[in-house]
């Protein structure tokens, strides 16, 4: 069976439609994010932020790009910071203030940052082509392994230092700085 | 039950709400409404990290402004001007290694909580005040 560019009896692209699910999903669940009281909820609409980007991703023509988000975001990211929530949490972090005393002004520097930056995208003709495209993954591989090789390598090493040190910081070492009984 | 159709209603209303904003930027098939999600992910994340008293929630907030970045980064990537598959590929290439960044950004920022919070037993950054004392 055929389907059409548009949603049936309607002429709305699916793509556009599918375009405003998925931005209102992310937008909503950001905001979830920074503003919900209990912060176990909130590492869960971090997750469906992150799939919703995904999808955001695959629309923009990156499919092996939302691959990597769906596994090194909700894949590990998330469950990494769920954890930490679960073993930093105390009985009586939920119900006390959520927010700073700098609150209001730092909504006001967001609200200009987003007034600011959406002028500046509204009024840049931009020089590239008017139609988005598909990223070619074998292009990809050839640019990820022959050009970028060696920042490749680095992000490696990078990677490395970053799990020996994690694992440095966060042992429980006696007489160390972080042992409770010294 | 009419609480629950109610609240899903009105979440379903303000999902797509928020969504038109994109549709409002142009659609899917114009840089704009991309680059006009990054800015407003980018701003939601960053009045996260400048208004939470949580350790971890200021992590969370650093997480969706990365994600913010890589997201016009992609954009901007797709919309190569002449159909160029060498420049769309950098651009994913680019934001890869954000992505690598960012995961052992996450490493050692939940160890460093968790350093902390085993001397001060408490993950609120406000209570954080030795340095004053």
């Amino acid at each position: 069976m055929e389907i059409g560019s548009t949603i049936p009896f309607t002429s709305i692209p699916w793509d556009d439609a599918l375009f405003v699910l998925l931005a209102g999903t992310m937008l909503a669940s950001g905001l979830a994010v920074v503003t919900m009281r209990d912060i176990i909820r909130c590492g869960l609409a971090m997750m469906v932020c992150f799939a919703a980007l995904a999808g955001i991703y695959v629309m923009a023509g990156a499919p092996l790009v939302a691959a990597a988000q769906v596994l090194v975001y909700i894949g590990a990211i998330s469950v990494l910071v769920l954890f930490a929530i679960m073993l930093t949490q105390t009985k009586a972090a939920p119900s006390r203030l959520v927010f700073q005393t700098q609150a209001a002004p730092a909504a006001a520097a967001a609200v200009i940052l987003t007034v600011v930056v959406l002028l500046a995208i509204g009024s840049t003709t931009w020089g590239g082509g008017t139609e988005r495209g598909n990223t070619d993954t074998v292009a990809l591989a050839k640019a990820l392994f022959a050009d970028w090789i060696l920042p490749f390598e680095v992000l490696g090493i990078l990677l490395l230092a970053a799990v020996i040190g994690g694992v440095f910081l966060a042992k429980r070492e006696r007489g160390g700085p972080t042992d409770p009984q010294r | 039950m009419i609480r629950v159709f109610l609240g899903t209603a009105l979440t379903g209303a303000f999902v797509l709400g928020l969504g038109l904003i994109a549709l409002a930027a142009g659609g899917s098939r114009s840089l704009n409404a991309y680059l006009t999600l990054s800015t407003l992910l980018f701003a939601i994340g960053m009045f996260g990290f400048l208004a939470r008293r949580n350790a971890i929630s200021m992590l969370m907030s650093i997480e969706l402004m990365l994600n913010a970045v890589n997201l016009s980064i992609i954009a901007f990537a797709s919309f190569a001007a002449d159909n160029n598959a060498a420049f769309r590929a950098e651009g994913s290439v680019i934001a890869l290694m954000v992505m690598g960044v960012a995961a052992g950004e996450a490493t050692v920022g939940l160890s460093i909580i968790m350093a902390i919070y085993r001397n001060k037993k408490t993950p609120l950054v406000d209570e954080y005040d030795a340095m004053s004392q």
